[in-house]
């Protein structure tokens, strides 16, 4: 298939995904923001007011909203895009037994969808947030948002890799939920490595998650960061996790309709 | 590949994976990583050579089971093979599940945006095609009413139109269409015989060998996953319904158990036959209208006169035809050493192409008793889609002619 016929198709793909996700409810897309926004509430009120988290940064509840809005959505997008991503496979095996399809357009459509929305989603809240006088550096998007795009180069990678193993051996997908709830709280979402009791500081390090979430934080908070050596750490994280994916479902892609 | 071949197939081999146990999964998807190959498992395809090239209408033929889905489903790129190469220049399009790529709860012009594309429509290609598109499928408003409120009949309607409006380069389907009212099948069987005069290329699957011989100039037998015979329609389909005729007989126990004619003590005993001078099992091929020889041997131990018989019965068992030569008051001649030799022709052969059987007997002198039997097949050939088993003599008259 032609690269032109693969984005063609690739339109077509991410067009359904999008309409698919939204068909039916009232408000549309508006719970792509309506989601993680609520889901911050609930955060925003247990971790900072009932729990009293401290951040290092400046001590007010005020200060911890941005905080966590920086990591919040590009940790969704994550969460949300793995998940749907490895279930695409099979829940396409009517389609797969019928027509030929490139495999590998059902497990980018539903990430590029959820990057999408949630990437609009954070620009929608940050703006929002620096009107309203918070810590929100504009000048830092930029960076951001290339980190946040490594981030779903990165999603990618790991999608293309449990998505190929879940259609052998479908525990992928019934441990894939517990394994990212388990991964939440091991990334710096509520609290930066270092917060969190010194055992369990390796995690944060051995996470690659912890390069994307500290660089996309840091740069719309404005905290000081060494930038190229952060970008160049994503970058690689993302290469690493492309190539290894790539391999796997390449070897596996062929055999699907096999074991579906 | 020469540019005037469509689809080609070498060498090529599916077997599915045995998955019955868990661990099954896991060992596979370990031994696919690593590059080694895959445990045995289930051939459904092996050792497929094929070829279908431009403007050439090819029927696929088999039993249930045989493999013909799992080899369009290889040929369309479905199915990945195991072994052997695939190779495809051109679009496909398959009628064989129409609209099975749609998604119940969109439209249908959602759903046709997304054919389109996996039929690999340029960009712009579906928006100056779709008046043609919804004129040809006709169902009205429905168009952007959700696929799920759709009877069968039009999604089947909205498919085919999509695909007319397509035209591809070769066209895969199965027993022309038996969805849709009689009206909207017509209209699929003229375009699909417009498409076939302008040059495209036909690939029909079908159990109906009239239909095959009507479409198709070539004909692949495919039995167990493997070609069992490939080549002229005629010739293809004709090998296929003999076997067919003959495994139904067998199953029905129809066929006589040849007796031990040469068991001592036997008054009269075939000590050979022939068909056409041929005395082997294997079928013998004759062509309609050709001088069909049948030749008994039969050997009488005291110097009696026997009489011989011969029946032709079609593969299936059903009786066409058959005389003695008591009845055809034939002579006979007894050799000193106890050989009585018959030699019946029938020449100009009405019988129609298919697999036919000769039964041989030997009968007493008096022709009431029957001492030994024979049977061996043959098969008549010819191009003629006649239909029954023999050709009537007939002519057409034109009924307004006076007189």
């Amino acid at each position: 298939m032609s690269a032109r016929a693969y984005l063609l198709l690739l339109r077509q793909f991410i067009a359904r995904e999008f309409r698919q996700r939204y068909l039916g409810s009232l408000t549309g897309p508006a719970w792509a923001l309506l989601q993680p926004l609520m889901l911050l509430g609930v955060y925003a009120l247990v971790f900072v007011h009932v729990l009293r988290v401290r951040l290092p940064a400046g001590d007010g509840p005020a200060d911890a909203v941005p905080f966590l809005v920086a990591a919040l959505w590009p940790w969704t997008a994550f969460a949300e895009g793995l998940n749907r991503a490895v279930a695409a496979v099979p829940e396409n095996a009517a389609l797969l037994a019928k027509v030929p399809v490139p495999r590998s357009l059902l497990v980018i459509a539903p990430l590029a969808v959820t990057f999408g929305v949630h990437g609009v989603g954070l620009c929608v809240v940050g703006l929002a947030l620096a009107l309203w006088g918070r810590p929100f550096d504009l000048g830092g998007v930029l960076p951001a948002l290339v980190a946040y795009l490594l981030l779903a180069g990165f999603t990618l990678g790991v999608a293309l890799l449990l998505a190929a193993w879940n259609v052998f051996v479908r525990d992928v997908g019934q441990i894939l939920g517990q394994a990212l709830t388990l991964l939440f709280f091991l990334s710096p979402v509520f609290f930066t490595r270092e917060m969190v009791p010194e055992a369990f500081r390796v995690a944060f390090d051995l996470n690659p998650l912890s390069i994307y979430l500290d660089l996309i934080r840091a740069a719309l908070l404005g905290t000081p960061v060494n930038l190229v050596a952060d970008l160049s750490k994503a970058a690689l994280a993302t290469v690493v996790a492309i190539a290894m994916g790539a391999f796997v479902f390449r070897r596996l892609s062929p055999y699907f309709e096999d074991y579906l | 590949m020469s540019e005037a071949v469509l689809v080609s197939l070498r060498g090529v081999a599916k077997r599915f994976p045995r998955v019955s146990r868990r661990s099954d999964r896991a060992r596979a998807l370990l031994g696919l990583l690593t590059g080694r190959s895959l445990p045995p498992a289930t051939t459904v395809l092996e050792g497929i050579d094929l070829e279908v090239r431009r403007g050439e209408s090819l029927g696929l033929i088999g039993e249930n089971g045989a493999g013909k889905s799992t080899l369009l489903k290889v040929l369309t790129g479905v199915l990945a093979p195991t072994e052997g190469e695939v190779r495809l220049s051109g679009s496909v399009a398959a009628l064989l599940e129409l609209g099975a790529g749609f998604h119940p709860e969109f439209s249908g012009r959602d759903n046709l945006r997304m054919a389109a594309a996996l039929m690999g429509f340029a960009p712009g290609e579906l928006e100056a095609r779709e008046p043609d598109i919804l004129a040809f499928a006709d169902i009205g408003r429905y168009i952007d009413e959700p696929v799920k409120h759709y009877s069968s009949g039009m999604v089947v309607r909205l498919g085919f139109a999509l695909v007319a409006a397509r035209r591809p380069d070769l066209l895969i389907t199965d027993e022309i269409l038996a969805v849709g009212d009689e009206a909207f099948q017509r209209k699929c069987i003229r375009w699909i015989e417009d498409y076939l005069d302008g040059g495209g290329t036909l690939l029909l699957v079908s159990h109906s060998m009239y239909q095959v011989q009507k479409l198709c100039r070539h004909a692949v037998w495919l039995e167990r996953g493997r070609i069992r015979a490939s080549g002229d329609v005629y010739e293809v389909t004709q090998d296929y319904l003999a076997a067919q005729e003959r495994r139904i007989a067998r199953e029905a126990g129809l066929a006589p158990k040849e007796s031990a004619g040469t068991l001592a003590g036997v008054e009269f005993s075939l000590s050979a036959v022939r068909i056409n001078g041929n005395d082997g099992e294997a079928p013998v091929y004759v062509a309609r209208g050709d001088t069909l020889a049948i030749e008994l041997d039969v050997r009488t131990r005291e110097g009696r006169t026997p009489v011989a018989a011969f029946g032709i019965v079609r593969a299936d068992g059903t009786p066409v035809f058959g005389t003695t030569s008591e009845i055809d008051a034939a002579v006979v001649r007894v050799t000193a050493d106890g050989l009585a030799r018959f030699r019946v022709e029938l020449p100009d052969l009405a019988l129609l192409p298919g697999a036919y059987s000769v039964r041989f007997h030997a009968l007493d002198t008096e022709g009431l008793r029957i001492f030994d039997t024979l049977e061996r097949g043959f098969v008549v050939r010819g191009h003629t889609r006649e239909l029954g088993v023999v050709r009537l003599a007939h002519r057409w008259v034109d009924p307004d002619a006076g007189g």
